[in-house]
This record gives C-alpha cells, sequence and structure tokens, in this order.
C-alpha cells in the first residue's frame, strides 16, 4: 500500500514568491467574478471601471498611491520584526499612537520654519509608534510573553485612548459634536505634488529602501536573520537575541507610528477615530504575500491602495465596495496556498 | 526464564538511506526487567517504535505469545497491552492526574480509582492528590504519571525510553525501587532503555545491547556480565588506525582550572572541579558516555555556559568573565555537537551561515559587504571541497557531511589557535570521516590547541595525544595516549577505577 506524503522542495524559485502572487490574484479577481455575477453584474465592466477609476488619470491614480502610504509603512514594519521570527498585529494600534503623538507635540510647541516642523513631527510619530509597542517589547524579551497576543491587545487600548482623547480633552468644540480633535494648521501639511499626490509618498519610497537595506545589507539585518534562525546560534556567535529582537520591534512599530503621522498631516488632519481605516490590519495581507520583501510589499501596497480606492468608485454603480475587500483577502489565500506548492512537494512512498 | 513472552525476528526498518534496525532479533521474558543499551542513535528507539506498532518494519516478523501479528499497529499493540514512554512526555498538561490516568477508554481502575491511586502512588513514592494538574509537577512526578498511565491502561508490557535521562540521582533510585516491585509483585515486564552503564547493572536482569542498527548482544545475564564487555559491545572494537604522533608540542594555550557547574534542574549535568590544560600542537581526547557532562564542559570553555565556578584562561588571559566574542578575539573556535541548531542555524542561507564566525569582519560599520562575504564563502568550498547549490539556498540542503564541512570549515580557515571540537564526525559517511580527521590533524600540525570530544573510541585513539575520561562530571582518569587501551578506558568511562 503506498500512501502520500509531504516533502520540503530542496530548490524554490526565487520568483516563487511572485508567481503565487500572480496566482492569488488570478484566484480572487475569479471569486470577485463570481460574486459579482450573482449580483447581475458585468464583472469586465466593473473590473475596467475599478481600474480607469483607480489609476486612470493622475488624480485617481494619485488618490491610490495615498492610500498605498499606510499599508506600505506598516507593512515594511511588520516585515523588520518577521526578521526575528516575530509577527506584529499591533500595526494598527502604533499608526493611532503615532498621530496621537504628531497632535501631542503639535499642540505644545511652536516652529517657525514649516519644512523643520513637519521632520520634527513625522519623527514624532514615528517615536509614538515605538512607544506603542514598547510593552510588548519589553514583555516578550524579558518574559517571553507571545508577542501576537500583546500587540493585538494593545490595538484595543490605543483605539480606547484615541476615543477618549477625542470625546475628553482634545475635544474640538467648533466640530458639532463629532468627536475629533482640533485640526492642525496648514503650515503643517505635507505638500502635495501632481495635483493630489502627497509628498508622504516619497517619503515611503525612502523607508521603503530603507527597510530592504536593513533587512539585507546591513550588519544589524544579518544578526537579526541569525537570531531569528535559532537563538541557540545566536548564542554561539555572540550576537544578543533578545536585543536583536527588543530593537526590531521599535523599529517596526516606528515605521507604523510614521504611516500615523503622514495620514494626520496629509489626509485628515485632525485626530479622529478615522485616522486608520483598518490600515494595520491590511498592512498584514501586503506583508504576507510578498513573504516579507520590502520592494514587494511596495508594489503590492500600491496595488492594494488602488484596490481600496476602485472599491469605494464602484458604490457610485450600486456595487458594494466589500467586493475590494473580498478581492484583497482572497490573493492572500490564493497566494500563500499557491506558495505552500511552491515550497513543497507531494511525494509517493511505500508505506511500511 | 522460560516463556518468551514476545519475540522479534530479523526486523529491519530504514528512514530514506539511514538503516535504524538491521536485521535485528529482541526477545522478552514476562515480569522480567529488561536492559536494552546503545549509544545514541544506535537503534534502540526503533526498535521500542516497532514494538509499539508506531513504525512499520519493512522485513521481519513478531510474535505475541506464541502468534505471529502481521500487522501491528498502535491500536493492536495497545490490545496486546505493549504500552511505551516516549522521551519526551506525552501527558495533556492542563488535565489533572486523574483526568491523565483514566483519559484512555483501555483504562481499567475507572471504577475504584482511589483504591488504585493509592497503591501505585505508594509504589512510586507519590505524594501528590490525583486533582493537582500536570503542568505543576516536576519532571520526575511527570515520568512517574506516564509509567502509571501504561499500569491504568492495563498494559502488561512496559517500554520506557531513556526513563532516567531527566531525572536526579534520588528520583533514579527511586524509579528503581518502584521498577523492581511492579515486576514482581504485579510481573509486569519492563523494558529499561539507557545509554548508562551504572543505571543498567542496577535496574535489569538480562541485557541487550545495540549498536549501529544491529542487536549485538543478546540476553546477557546482568549478574555475570563484566563492565568492560558491555562497553566495547557499546562502543565497538577499536580498529588499529592510528594518525602519527610525532607533533611538536609548544606552551599551553588552554587552561581550565576547578570548573564547577551546579544544576539541580534536570537538562544539563553537573561538572566538578575539572582542571585540564592543551599545548600547541596537542590533541587532548576527552572521552566519556555522552551526558556526563562534556557538552557543558564546551559551552563553558567557548563562552556560551556562563554561571560557572573556576577559571579559563586562553593564551595567559583570563577570559572566565568574558563572552563569546572575546573569546573569538582570542582565536578561539568552537565545532559544537549539534551542528544543526546551535553551530549552524536552520531556515537561514548556506550563505548567511557560512560567516557566522565572522560577519564582522565582512563589514564597513553597519554596512555588511555581500561581495566579501561570496568570496568567504567561496574560499571555504575551494579549501574544504563542499559541494553546495545555490548561496541563497537554505542550510538544510546540504548534505550532512557538507553541512559539516562548512562548519569545521567556517571554525578553522582563520587559523585558530585553540580549537574546541564536539562530536565532529557524528552520524558521518566513512570518507567524510576522514575528511574531516585530515583538517583536525592538519590543524594540529599547524600550532592549534586541540580539545577533542567524542564517544568514538576509534577517533579518540586515532587522533589524540593525550586523553581525559569524564564520568559524572568529573575528570576520573587521564592517559596518554600510549598506554590507553580499550580496556582501561572502557572501565574509566563506566566509572571503575582499577
Amino acid at each position: 500500500m503506498n500512501k502520500y506524503i509531504l516533502s520540503r522542495r530542496t530548490v524554490v524559485n526565487d520568483l516563487a514568491t511572485f508567481y503565487s502572487f500572480l496566482i492569488g490574484l488570478f484566484i480572487a479577481v475569479c471569486i470577485g467574478s463570481v460574486i459579482l455575477l450573482v449580483q447581475d453584474q458585468n464583472p469586465s465592466n466593473v473590473f475596467s471601471l475599478m481600474l480607469k477609476l483607480s489609476v486612470g488619470s493622475i488624480n485617481s491614480l494619485s488618490s491610490s498611491l495615498n492610500k498605498a502610504i499606510p499599508l506600505i509603512l506598516a507593512g515594511l514594519g511588520i516585515s523588520i520584526m518577521n526578521s526575528v521570527k516575530l509577527w506584529n498585529i499591533g500595526a494598527e494600534g502604533q499608526i493611532f499612537l503615532g498621530a496621537i503623538a504628531v497632535n501631542l507635540i503639535y499642540i505644545n510647541t511652536a516652529i517657525s520654519n514649516p519644512t523643520l516642523y513637519i521632520i520634527v513631527l513625522l519623527i514624532s510619530g514615528f517615536i509614538g509608534g515605538s512607544i506603542c509597542i514598547l510593552i510588548p517589547a519589553i514583555t516578550k524579551v524579558v518574559f517571553g510573553v507571545n508577542e501576537i497576543i500583546t500587540t493585538l491587545l494593545t490595538n484595543y487600548i490605543i483605539i480606547g485612548l484615541t476615543i477618549y482623547l477625542v470625546n475628553g480633552p482634545w475635544k474640538d468644540p467648533k466640530s458639532l459634536n463629532f468627536p475629533a480633535a482640533a485640526y492642525v494648521g496648514e503650515e503643517v501639511y505635507l505638500p502635495t505634488v501632481f495635483g493630489r499626490l502627497s509628498t508622504g509618498f516619497f517619503v515611503c519610497v525612502l523607508f521603503t529602501f530603507g527597510a530592504y537595506y536593513l533587512k539585507e545589507k546591513s550588519v544589524f539585518g544579518y544578526e537579526m536573520r541569525i537570531a531569528g534562525g535559532s537563538a541557540m546560534t545566536a548564542v554561539y556567535a555572540g550576537i544578543n537575541a533578545k536585543q536583536k529582537a527588543f530593537f526590531a520591534m521599535l523599529i517596526g512599530g516606528g515605521f507604523a507610528g510614521l504611516a500615523g503621522a503622514i495620514e494626520l498631516l496629509s489626509q485628515t488632519h485632525r485626530v479622529s477615530i478615522g485616522i486608520s481605516q483598518g490600515f494595520g490590519y491590511t498592512a498584514i495581507i501586503v506583508a504576507a504575500i510578498t513573504g516579507m520583501r520590502p520592494i514587494g510589499i511596495f508594489l503590492v501596497g500600491c496595488l492594494f491602495g488602488a484596490l481600496t480606492i476602485g472599491g469605494a468608485v464602484i458604490q457610485t454603480i450600486g456595487v458594494s465596495s466589500y467586493i475590494a475587500d473580498i478581492i484583497q483577502a482572497s490573493t492572500l489565500i490564493g497566494a500563500l496556498v499557491a506558495q505552500f506548492f511552491f515550497t513543497y512537494q507531494i511525494k509517493e512512498v511505500e508505506d511500511g | 526464564m522460560t516463556e518468551k513472552l514476545l519475540e522479534a525476528k530479523n526486523i529491519s526498518k530504514s528512514f530514506g538511506k539511514i538503516q535504524a534496525l538491521d536485521n535485528v532479533n529482541f526477545h522478552l521474558y514476562k515480569g522480567k526487567i529488561h536492559g536494552l543499551l546503545g549509544e545514541n542513535g544506535a537503534g534502540k528507539s526503533s526498535l521500542m517504535n516497532v514494538l509499539s506498532g508506531i513504525y512499520q518494519p519493512e522485513k521481519g516478523s513478531i510474535t505475541f505469545k506464541g502468534e505471529r501479528q502481521k500487522k501491528l499497529n498502535p491500536e493492536l499493540a495497545a490490545k496486546l497491552g505493549i504500552g511505551m514512554v516516549h522521551q519526551e512526555f506525552r501527558l495533556i498538561e492542563n488535565f489533572t492526574i486523574k483526568d491523565n490516568l483514566t483519559l484512555s477508554k483501555a483504562n481499567i481502575y475507572i471504577n475504584d480509582f482511589e483504591d488504585a491511586y493509592k497503591k501505585y502512588s505508594e509504589i512510586f513514592s507519590l505524594s501528590i492528590n490525583h486533582d493537582s494538574i500536570i503542568s505543576d509537577l516536576s519532571v520526575g512526578e511527570k515520568q512517574k504519571i506516564e509509567i502509571m498511565k501504561l499500569i491504568f491502561n492495563n498494559n502488561s508490557i512496559m517500554l520506557l525510553d531513556e526513563p532516567t535521562a531527566v531525572l536526579t540521582p534520588q528520583e533514579t533510585n527511586q524509579l528503581k525501587n518502584s521498577l523492581e516491585t511492579l515486576s514482581k509483585e504485579d510481573e509486569k515486564t519492563i523494558v529499561f532503555i539507557t545509554h548508562k552503564l551504572k543505571e543498567i547493572k542496577e535496574f535489569t536482569e538480562t541485557i541487550f545491547v545495540m549498536k549501529n542498527g544491529q542487536m549485538v548482544a543478546e540476553d546477557l545475564k546482568t549478574e555475570s556480565v563484566k563492565d568492560k564487555e558491555l562497553i566495547t559491545l557499546m562502543m565497538g572494537e577499536i580498529s588499529t588506525s592510528v594518525v602519527k604522533k610525532n607533533n611538536k608540542k609548544g606552551s599551553v594555550k588552554l587552561e581550565v582550572e576547578n570548573i564547577t557547574l551546579n544544576s539541580d534542574i534536570g537538562g544539563f549535568n553537573n561538572l566538578v572541579d575539572v582542571s585540564l590544560n592543551i599545548k600547541s600542537g596537542e590533541i587532548l581526547g576527552v572521552a566519556g558516555v555522552s551526558g556526563n557532562g562534556q557538552v557543558e564542559l564546551a559551552n563553558i570553555i567557548a563562552g556560551i555556559q556562563t554561571n560557572f565556578g573556576g577559571n579559563v584562561t586562553i593564551k595567559g588571559e583570563d577570559v572566565s568573565e568574558k563572552g563569546v566574542k572575546a573569546r573569538k578575539k582570542l582565536n578561539l573556535s568552537y565545532i559544537p555537537e549539534n551542528r544543526l541548531g546551535v553551530g549552524l542555524a536552520p531556515g537561514v542561507s548556506i550563505l548567511d551561515n557560512s560567516v557566522v564566525r565572522e560577519y564582522f569582519s565582512a563589514s564597513y560599520g553597519p554596512h555588511l559587504s555581500k561581495n566579501k562575504m561570496v568570496n568567504y564563502l567561496n574560499l571555504l568550498i575551494k579549501e574544504f571541497s563542499i559541494k553546495t547549490g545555490e548561496p541563497k539556498a537554505e542550510i538544510s540542503t546540504l548534505s550532512g557531511g557538507n553541512m559539516q564541512k562548512l562548519l569545521m570549515g567556517r571554525e578553522l580557515i582563520s587559523n585558530p589557535e585553540v580549537i574546541i571540537a564536539a562530536q565532529p564526525t557524528r552520524g558521518l559517511d566513512v570518507s567524510a570521516v576522514e575528511a574531516l580527521h585530515d583538517l583536525i590533524v592538519n590543524q594540529r600540525n599547524k600550532g592549534s590547541a586541540i580539545m577533542l570530544i567524542s564517544e568514538d573510541l576509534d577517533e579518540l585513539f586515532k587522533l589524540s595525544d593525550r586523553l581525559i575520561v569524564i564520568y559524572e562530571g568529573r575528570i576520573i582518569k587521564e592517559f596518554d595516549i600510549d598506554d590507553a587501551n580499550t580496556n582501561n578506558v572502557g572501565l574509566a568511562m563506566a566509572g571503575v577505577i582499577e
């Protein structure tokens, strides 16, 4: 009697992640099409409309890229933490605390040079994100508490804090009872180019290369890889694995915090519960699809930004915007399943 | 000793290319305690897994009470009353003792649990209420519950895989008494697996010895068998190949004084007052049955294990308080026993693994030069004739021999002055072993001080200039290589000093 087992392939194609992504996207479009057909919509019409309205003009392309910024930055943070085999589920909370930190500094300081002011505020956002992950980082390194749980739970605390702030101490009397803090001054708005594109996008490009360098080309990245591979090998090599994990977490949180800062300074211009629309969670999908590769996160982040914009505008023809969410989620599932078959093969073996 | 309760004949089992069991014969007598002795990887656990139906052998027959069992699977084994305690416990941690003991549908004391629990907790000197949660118990107590589980599930044949590995000496003594009671009063048939000679002599009535997947001795009477006989069986005959020992020795490079390591927790071993020194151009062999403190000693010298007493001096500098990197700077190399997991990081690329020792020398400040790394790997590949695939590929795609060559190459290419090599050739094929021995001798001739820890007496006799034997954390005997032979070294390994 023969049986079948899964065995790891010795050689995995370099482009396996990319192919898996394409397969995942294809599966997602198929699933999306079926759902549209059930709703008596013509899939090709809907998809071409989505395409046109998300990347068809400079303005719509800019909107798509603006939406991509928080996904990319938070995704990069997640991928840096993953170098030491840690998962950051708390990007959502880090985005909020990044924005809160920006507002806190904005309220309490005044710098006359606007460029310098913006830079100070962006740095505050980064630090805010790091502070958000500080407790999970300490509990992980000192007590070994699972970071998936702690970073996830931190989200609820930070969102609670945000609700408290915008209903209490920071509530803007002019906001007609809408729970939101006061707008920041126009002098600290991130300037736009080509009409709508936020300069935050260029910060995002810069940080993509930064994350790539950190992960792939730096001594720190190397030490993170070894520590992530085997804690015992790290000890043996004289690498302080706990220290690497700690800093990877702070940097990862900082990236998400920066996303919150850019979102505040370029989109919402004030702290409210609408700072993030689940960017921190979607970023997990983005990072996972790309196998934690920074350049891939940048590209898939842009695509997901476009999908979100496309999804929002097709509501005008009576199609739910959730079609975009369905496509994003099924791309991940399809890509992960495809990735599995690139990494493993089914083998027939003799039983006994 | 008449009735053979269970008999296994010509059992063979292989995993891929590795022949785990090679025509093995084994039998059990009712109500006796049988010892199964052998080195790590000799095939003891594989044989037990076959008897408990977990592995299906490719060849061979198993007879139970005279009846041939053609398709022995775990279910059937349970029905026949064959139960096994694995090295890793299989208890449900957040259940109570009672839940764990009565979980199986095979359990026989469901109605009179209280009485049975009282009886057996006395036999096992266990003073814990059965409402306690498993995770609150000590390792030794969990072990007892595991064995009790076999009794409660009505197993008459109990296979115990290295039960004493996690126990303190006191607990080991208790276990011995409990097992004796079980075999006498309950007529339980027990197989006791170990690689510790002392225990096999104390615990058992009859002894089987395995080596390299073969049963090299069957049914030896424990009372009459000699320690050295067992050692020879377990270790094999010594081949005569010996490298030339005309090497010149220089000044002392490594000095270890009064090393003491205290551990009350199971998991690692004590060291007691260990002192040694190694000169330049000298190979000091460290013999001993595994688990007598060798790994701990190597880790202390390499700077991995901290919290020890005593001093480690490398090239005249006291490094006892210093870390791994300080010792590397003094040009110490460590080839750890655990190839994949300590020496090499699994899941990480060949390239990354090839520079673990000297990655900082491939850096400019925070920048890590990929070119330098690739050049370094290529140098290793060339110097040590390593067969590798893509540098980016995962380290585990290499064969065991090539992995070890990469690891040794990486540790030896900088011409280290002090080398600690633990089990450098374990599990490798003959040609790889030869190549690695040449590397070690070559390094000796270049003037390195080498500490060679091995369970393979062949290897130790072939390479060492001097030999120390470590037993229960102490250096029990030291030999000049010319005075050492299987007989006296084997006895020392068993803890017997003439």
